[in-house]
């Protein structure tokens, strides 16, 4: 790439890249473009549109079926279950959202500074990231359990007198198994804020600085406004990841005791993909999803859309 | 992490202003780094916090990796450390239970996953930023629409289609279909548009034909860019869990992912084995990440902008 630097600076008067539209016979769009294509055909448009049309019929998983209307959206929304495990979904979007990204944000800030030590610090932050999700809920069933690492802190401190049930309390699954996205996701969403931290103009800040305000106002009023944008995208990518969570209450749990941590994904998982369970009316769940996925996709689009344009 | 907020930031911006050092903001910026004693102490304390966090769990697994047999898991604060550390169960973890037979299909999975979305990526990349066809922005919009679509509302569909085409419990049927990745496409088209124009008309002057300049001339000098898009494409073979679990069906199949669960499940789970088995599925991600730290931010920053 280096070779081609002193090129681009004698280009660069020339008007525009679309001048020289060279042409290709028309076999060369296809041969680069087809074997994406095709994969995307059968392994991504095939299956959406079958989605669509399966959610309309009584299909078991390993076929057959006949058309039936709205009957599985009627049997969805008069399901307890179904109920239940959106209602965990919800909470766990709740929780995890804001906790991610508050986490991240102060994380952010505290190892945005040029002082010794923060050079060896973000390396360790940001590591879980690159750590697969399904050993980090595997360790993690280890570390809450009831003789676990953190009941063994907490008793060594004399802070509780027998052990907190994290894993097998319904109370407390759902949310041990926020607490697991969020050890795992701040890593991901501190870099991100981090690398827009470092983007925000010294000028404001100094001279806020000159004005006499202290650290704290100057981070609330002058810093945070400028990655408004970046918290935005950041808040979208975290609820999408919530709403998508699968592996966490899988491993951890299983989506229990009972179905006290059973999330929409996993609800899905239990009700389609074993031999002879109901494809179609797992469909009419996965269509229900796409509809909340797409809620979400515009209201994160719509929020973020300034800080991408910037 | 200095380096990728170069790298986000536009340097373009800063690039005329560089010839000339002025030494008045360079006294000012020393006079603002410098840092009071309670900022730093309370920096300090917050950041050791926050290691800890990170850390603690992958020490306290490690500590009970090298617990012997006789030693307990529980109690507070001995036990935390070893009292007589012992590799055996890093042994154990590869001749009682199959995790070498684990980490080899994770490793192909991951070469051929890699392999795969190296040579989309790259060819979709090229056709994107250089070859005009029709329907080509058309396109684009439909692979930046699709790269919103989790793939968790396609994959009964996706199952009982890849199940159709005989792919359930092979290589193929677990790397295929999570194959094209919308970010390494869209890595590779801008890596493909920062090339001049120049060098394409010369290959064209010279008689190379598309393919013969895609490939003698283009892909050399996009390296950069492929390094990344390989590095992420491992991280996430590595991290994938629901398809291979959904898809394979034989263990004898499994990636660790699932590997390690099956056994945390079946075998009457020892968990200093299980400890070691999860701390060696998460050492090739780390030293990729270590190692190749620039390539993982570079990617991660394009990826959050773009997903």
């Amino acid at each position: 790439m280096t070779a081609t630097a002193g090129t681009v600076r004698r280009s660069a008067g020339r008007p525009s890249r679309r001048a020289p539209l060279r042409r290709h016979r028309w076999w060369v769009p296809v041969l680069f473009i087809g074997p994406v294509l095709a994969i995307q055909l059968t392994f991504l448009f095939l299956p959406l549109g079958n989605t669509f049309v399966l959610a309309f019929t009584n299909a078991s998983t390993v076929g057959g079926g006949v058309f039936t209307g709205l009957a599985n959206f009627a049997t969805i929304f008069a399901s307890a279950a179904f109920w239940d495990a959106t209602a965990h979904t919800g909470l766990y979007i709740v929780l995890a959202t804001p906790l991610l990204v508050g986490i991240s944000l102060g994380l952010a800030i505290l190892i945005n500074t040029k002082m010794r030590g923060a050079g060896i610090v973000r390396p360790i932050l940001f590591s879980p990231l690159v750590m697969p999700m399904a050993v980090v809920a595997l360790m993690f069933q280890y570390v809450l359990s009831s003789n676990g690492l953190v009941n063994q802190i907490l008793s060594g401190l004399h802070l509780i007198s027998e052990p907190i049930p994290f894993l097998t309390s319904s109370h407390l699954a759902l949310i041990s198994s926020v607490l697991v996205t969020v050890w795992k996701g701040c890593g991901l969403y501190t870099l991100i804020l981090l690398a827009a931290l470092q983007n925000v103009s010294r000028e404001l800040d100094e001279a806020a600085e000159l004005d006499g305000a202290n650290w704290l106002r100057r981070t609330i009023s002058v810093t945070i406004p400028q990655i408004r944008g970046t918290i935005g995208l950041v808040a979208g990518l975290a609820a999408i990841a919530a709403l998508r969570a699968f592996t966490e209450p899988y491993v951890l749990t299983g989506g229990g005791p009972g179905t006290s941590s059973t999330t929409i994904v996993l609800y899905l998982f239990t009700k389609g993909v074993s031999p002879g369970t109901q494809a179609g009316y797992a469909s009419a769940i996965s269509l229900v999803l796409f509809v909340v996925v797409l809620v979400f996709a515009s209201i994160s689009w719509a929020a973020t859309r300034k800080g991408r344009l910037r | 992490m200095t380096t990728t907020a170069a790298r986000t930031a536009p340097s373009v911006s800063s690039a005329p202003t560089t010839p000339t050092p002025v030494p008045k903001p360079r006294r000012r910026s020393r006079r603002r780094g410098a840092i009071g004693p309670l900022e730093r102490t309370i920096r300090w304390v917050l950041m050791i916090i926050a290691v800890a966090v990170v850390l603690g769990p992958l020490l306290w697994q490690l500590g009970t990796a090298l617990k012997g047999a006789g030693e307990a898991t529980v109690g507070f604060p001995g036990s935390l450390v070893p009292s007589d550390p012992t590799l055996e169960n890093f042994v154990t973890a590869f001749t009682a239970v199959p995790l070498g037979r684990y980490l080899l299909n994770s490793g192909a999975i991951a070469l051929l996953g890699v392999t795969f979305n190296l040579l989309l990526a790259t060819l979709t990349g090229y056709a994107l930023a250089r070859i005009p066809f029709r329907g080509r922005a058309l396109y684009i919009g439909v692979l930046l629409a699709t790269a919103a679509l989790p793939f968790e509302v396609i994959l009964i569909s996706t199952l009982l289609v890849t199940r159709g085409l005989g792919l359930q419990d092979t290589l193929l049927g677990v790397v295929l279909p999570q194959a094209v990745s919308i970010v390494s496409i869209l890595v590779m088209r801008q890596a493909f548009l920062a090339i001049p124009d120049e060098i394409e008309e010369a290959a064209t002057m010279d008689g190379a034909g598309a393919v013969r300049t895609f490939w003698s001339i283009m892909l050399p000098s996009v390296r950069g860019s492929i390094a990344v898009v390989a590095v992420l494409g491992f991280l996430d073979s590595w991290d994938q869990f629901l398809w291979p679990l959904v898809i394979l069906s034989d263990p004898a199949n499994y990636p660790v992912n699932v590997g390690v669960q099956f056994l945390a499940g079946a075998f009457s789970a020892d968990q200093r084995v299980i400890s070691a088995a999860a701390l060696i599925v998460m050492i090739p991600p780390l030293l990729v990440y270590f190692l190749l730290q620039k390539q993982v931010f570079t990617g991660l920053a394009e990826g959050a902008l773009k997903g």
